[in-house]
């Protein structure tokens, strides 16, 4: 196994220990990141996420546990001592330097020599496509400019561990689908390693190499995007990562990797066995939309047929959203293209067939 | 009502500024314009000016007439101006040294915090300048508050003639003016993005660089406002160096106080107070430069 860039071992943090109201950030957060690694964490805001890069980053004190930077112990430096860089939400350009002199700031300051400098720089902004604007004010720059400049100053010295505090989320949807890509290339092409923190799901799963999952201080699951989405360990996880259907019931059944479950008064789920589960254990069952195929008629490539009554569509252009009454008071959401002149598939209140594969059915622990 | 009015609006806007207007003609321009030509006319030596045009004022800044009617060059005025500037310097100094500190701890106080402390800077412009001058006299005096528990312990023998100095004036400058040091340069600090400074120390920059490099260059604007807002009401000064210099070591401000009042000539008077309003001017069009900049850098957020 190659040497961990991060190894976060153990790390708490409490804002305002010994006064009325202690908030514990992070709750012994432990986590090991690969070299040129693209790792992301991911959560809901407050989840801990911004405050476990500030702790790598040394803007704040852990207050308990340990941060290795390829293997050196760095929770007790200052920011300026560690050999990781931040690129900051809000850009904080140096509004009184131009462009070249943000860009050359970490480098002046490691006393680097003159013509060092100057080639880092003009190689730096040629890498994020900035040269032609090295002379201009921040003021001068658009959002996307600024973050373009904001990347460069944070490579610029080179450092071990690049750490990006949402750098996308103050630019607009187009502009931020370009800068994925962007990021994700200039991760690849510089070899240094990412740690990038997002709320949004999508940028995650489009750029991470590893996905932590964070809520309320906790790491809720580590693993790749596939992973993520496709093995969520709890409710939590398959909440926040794309749409899910949830099925709450009790096991009534267990024959080798099927369970059955009882869901509602009287409906019966068969669903894949993940694991430990006994009959009697209080379950939820957990399906993506877009693993269910709507028909007219009974669809037979799939396991299970059940039928159902359309109840609500919601259009997304290249897609529909329906919501399929199931009767005993269960519902599925479930997605349909369009078909090839535009029209939808079903209309509210057709009677349909929903289809699914056992595999595609998981029991979630409680 | 609304047909008395001009109709554009650029007419009406010139109309509600017709009031500040006619202030600042009344009150301003008329009274520096009457200096100014006072400044060219002989003295009426009961007091007031003569109606014959004259340019001794201003040869009295740099010459005079020895026993046998030669202009010779007399330094004494020069010397007071010179002494002047050299206060006022100093005493703009030790605000911008002491002033800075104060306002930057200020601006990292919590919100409600912060308003406290700008309420107790201002506090001292409740009472009146000269009694609070003569306040200062109490404490550096013969027998003050500093001189007396010092001899009484034992520890001089002497007074230690405080009072009377150029140390005693800048003091009694430098407690005046402070406030106005304070007061820009908090204001320009509390716009600075805090974020800058995480940003500079993530980029390898010690506290010390994080000041030179970023807080520093970033409230320039406010350190410049402040030292002009110090230095002008010093240069001008009569309180502090006629109460705590003694009268005998004059600044600008208490030489032309002189001549209007006691020595009665006008004249004289009015052209060492267009000397000084030049300085002002130079440092103001010092100021609306850094001023500009300033609205460059902010344009930013």
């Amino acid at each position: 196994m190659p040497a961990a860039s991060i190894d976060v071992r153990g790390v708490s943090k409490i804002y305002n220990p010994g006064s009325q109201q202690p908030v514990k950030a992070l709750d012994t957060v432990s986590l090991s990141i690969a070299d040129n690694e693209f790792f992301t964490l991911l959560g809901p805001s407050g989840c801990g996420k911004t405050t476990l890069l500030r702790l790598i980053a040394g803007f704040e004190q852990v207050s308990g546990g340990e941060i290795l930077l390829f293997g050196e112990e760095i929770a007790h430096l200052q920011p300026s001592q560690r050999s990781v860089n931040t690129v900051f939400q809000h850009y904080a350009l140096f509004p009184h330097m131009s462009v070249a002199e943000n860009v050359g700031f970490g480098l002046e300051r490691l006393k680097k020599p003159k013509d060092e400098v100057v080639s880092t720089v003009k190689r730096m902004l040629s890498l994020v496509k900035m040269d032609h604007l090295a002379d201009r004010r921040p003021s001068q720059l658009s959002g996307g400019q600024q973050q373009r400049v904001a990347l460069a100053r944070a490579l610029a010295p080179s450092p071990k561990v690049l750490l990006l505090d949402e750098p996308l989320s103050a630019l607009d949807l187009k502009l931020r689908q370009t800068m994925r890509e962007e990021l994700k290339q200039l991760q690849r092409e510089t070899g240094i390693t990412f740690v990038f923190v997002t709320h949004d799901q999508d940028e995650a799963l489009a750029m991470s190499d590893r996905i932590a999952v964070m809520s309320e201080g906790h790491i809720q699951q580590i693993g790749s995007p596939t992973e993520i989405y496709e093995h969520p360990v709890n409710q939590f996880v398959a909440d926040f990562i794309g749409d899910s259907n949830f099925l709450d019931g009790e096991i009534i059944a267990i024959e080798d990797d099927i369970v059955t479950c009882k869901i509602g008064s009287e409906s019966v789920f068969e669903a894949e066995n993940s694991g430990n589960h006994a009959v009697g254990d209080q379950v939820t069952l957990f399906l993506r939309p877009e693993k269910i195929s709507l028909t007219h008629s009974t669809d037979e490539s799939t396991d299970n047929h059940r039928r159902g009554k359309v109840s609500n569509i919601v259009y997304l252009g290249n897609e529909a959203a329906y919501t399929v009454d199931m009767g005993d008071g269960i519902s599925l959401m479930a997605q349909a293209r369009p078909k090839e002149d535009g029209n939808l598939p079903f209309a509210i209140d057709d009677d349909i067939a929903v289809g699914y594969s056992n595999r595609a059915l998981r029991v979630l622990a409680k | 009502m609304s047909k008395w009015l001009p109709k554009s609006a650029a007419a009406r806007r010139w109309l509600g500024l017709t009031p500040a207007y006619v202030m600042i003609g009344i009150f301003m321009l008329v009274p520096i314009s009457i200096m100014a030509v006072y400044s060219f006319l002989e003295p009426n030596p009961y007091g007031g000016v003569l109606p014959e045009p004259s340019v001794a004022a201003y040869v009295k800044l740099f010459l005079e007439y020895d026993l046998e009617d030669n202009l010779v060059f007399n330094p004494g005025y020069i010397n007071i101006i010179f002494r002047s500037f050299q206060l006022s310097i100093m005493a703009t100094v030790i605000c911008l040294v002491m002033g800075f500190p104060v306002a930057y701890y200020i601006t990292l106080q919590p919100e409600n915090k912060r308003n406290i402390y700008i309420y107790l800077i201002t506090i001292p412009f409740w009472t009146n300048l000269l009694i609070r001058t003569f306040a200062w006299i109490i404490i550096l005096g013969r027998g003050g508050v500093i001189e007396t528990p010092l001899l009484n312990l034992g520890i001089i023998d002497d007074s230690l003639k405080m009072m009377y100095t150029d140390g005693a004036i800048a003091i009694g400058l430098t407690y005046s003016y402070l406030p106005l040091m304070v007061l820009p340069i908090y204001a320009s600090l509390e716009k600075l993005d805090f974020r800058l400074l995480e940003a500079a120390s993530d980029l390898y920059s010690s506290r010390f660089q994080i000041m030179t490099k970023v807080v520093i260059p970033l409230c320039k604007p406010g350190i410049v406002a402040g030292c002009i807002l110090v230095f002008i009401p010093c240069i001008g000064a009569f309180i502090a160096p006629n109460l705590l210099g003694g009268g005998k070591k004059l600044m600008l401000g208490s030489l032309v106080q002189f001549q209007f009042a006691s020595a009665r000539n006008w004249p004289f008077g009015s052209a060492l107070s267009m000397l000084l309003l030049s300085a002002v001017v130079v440092a103001l069009i010092f100021y609306a430069r850094s001023a500009r900049k300033k609205e460059y850098i902010q344009g930013t957020a």
